[in-house]
């Protein structure tokens, strides 16, 4: 059953925005919505499978914390610490695969931690929710602040405009291609009865705000976070700088556009 | 909330950007979370550990920890004895609080701790 995804547009203050279309949202499906997302993404559990024991980590943007238990053959040998908007939801996330998680209610955008003090962050499907390209691009400069300064490695995902075959959305036809991705709605259909297996006849629909990310969008929010905290995108070696970010792979899956990236100084 | 998570929180409220660690607990009621052993994590946190920090923390009334304490020099990595590392992971993984305040030693900032989460959010005009 394909959802539908409707164009919108962002014509209030961003915050305010996403207050009402994303934060409010997720607050009353939590419980549903942590009912629908369990397995983890191949190329995340690789990455935090990739982490040495005694890594320290963020998952900004945890939701139910399904990220938190990672990796399942080395428990307890890295600690993830899950930040959410959604309370509600981080209540999934404290218990997160039966044992006690780290969890933080907070903002995406800000950094409540020690700066540099995490090894590692991840950010999967949260930037895409930000209403502004400028909220944006100031998530991508908090992930790369939190992160150790010679070491951190940030892994992040936002959704694609550019949908795989076996997507159970339905974009609307692109208008024009500026580089620019698309802002949408994607409906979330909350089944009024959750014991009956049958569709309720008045189910509720809730709209989230996405912001669909276009090839080489997310590349560039990157390269403009890093320049604004007056560093190099590059690798050490290539750079005169002192300070980096280098880029480890970028790439689409599943819908998904991706990018790693390692901090480095010198 | 376990006192990991204490050790990385620090205040972000607006041009509060020194002195802003580590954040002063009170009004706190926690309980024991037993969890596993795993001396490969804490070596590897080991060098982000601030020792008078955790040697305060170690010392607060609501941690049932006994006769024993942690020395008030760190040891270097490689004298840390197992029956030290154990102290250190109690602290810092079995300890989780449920209710409570964390103020700023700088600013004053209070952020809550209620049912098990802390809450970093600000409002507007805090944000730095
Ligand atoms: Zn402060």
């Amino acid at each position: 059953m394909p959802t539908s995804v409707t164009s919108t547009t962002v014509n209030s203050d961003a915050e305010a925005y996403e207050e009402e279309h994303v934060h409010a949202i997720y607050d009353q499906i939590a419980s549903h919505f942590s009912s629908t997302r369990y397995k983890p993404w191949p190329i995340i559990a690789k990455f935090l499978d990739s982490l040495p024991s005694g890594s320290i980590g963020l998952d900004s943007g945890t939701g139910n914390g399904k990220y938190l238990p990672l990796p399942l053959d080395r428990p307890n040998s890295i600690c993830t610490i899950g930040l959410d908007r959604s309370r509600n939801l981080l209540k999934f996330a404290r218990q997160a695969g039966g044992k006690k998680r780290d969890v933080i209610w907070g903002d995406v955008l800000d950094l409540g931690w020690r700066t540099g003090i995490f090894d590692y962050a991840i950010s999967i499907a949260t930037i895409h929710h930000l209403a502004s390209s400028s909220r944006r691009r100031q998530a991508v400069e908090t992930l790369i602040r939190s992160v150790s300064p010679s070491h951190g490695r940030i892994l992040i995902y936002v959704w694609a405009v550019e949908q795989d075959g076996l997507s159970k959305r339905s974009i609307p036809p692109e208008e024009n291609s500026t580089g620019i991705g698309r802002d949408v709605f994607v409906p979330w259909i909350l089944n009024q009865s959750p014991e009956n297996e049958e569709r309720s006849h008045n189910p509720s629909v809730f709209n989230r705000y996405y912001h669909m990310f276009v090839e080489g969008e997310l590349e560039n929010l990157v390269q403009d976070a890093v320049a604004n905290l007056g560093m190099v995108v590059g690798s050490a070696k290539s750079s005169v700088e002192r300070r980096g970010v280098e880029i480890l792979q970028n790439g689409w899956e599943r819908s998904n556009w991706y990018i790693e990236l390692k901090r480095w100084q010198v | 909330m376990r006192l990991i998570a204490h050790h990385i929180l620090a205040c972000h409220a607006k041009g509060c950007t020194s002195n802003n660690f580590p954040l002063k607990f009170s009004d706190v009621e926690s309980q024991n979370a037993e969890a596993e052993f795993s001396p490969d994590f804490l070596k590897g946190f080991y060098p982000k550990i601030e020792w008078n920090v955790l040697i305060t923390t170690a010392k607060e009334k609501f941690i049932k920890f006994g006769e024993v304490s942690l020395p008030e020099e760190q040891p270097n990595l490689e004298d840390l004895d197992e029956e030290t590392l154990k102290k250190i992971h109690h602290v810092l993984l079995e300890i989780d609080v449920i209710t409570g305040k964390m103020s700023c030693p700088n600013c004053g900032h209070i952020y809550p701790i209620m049912s098990g989460i802390p809450n970093m959010l600000l409002a507007e005009h805090e944000i730095a």
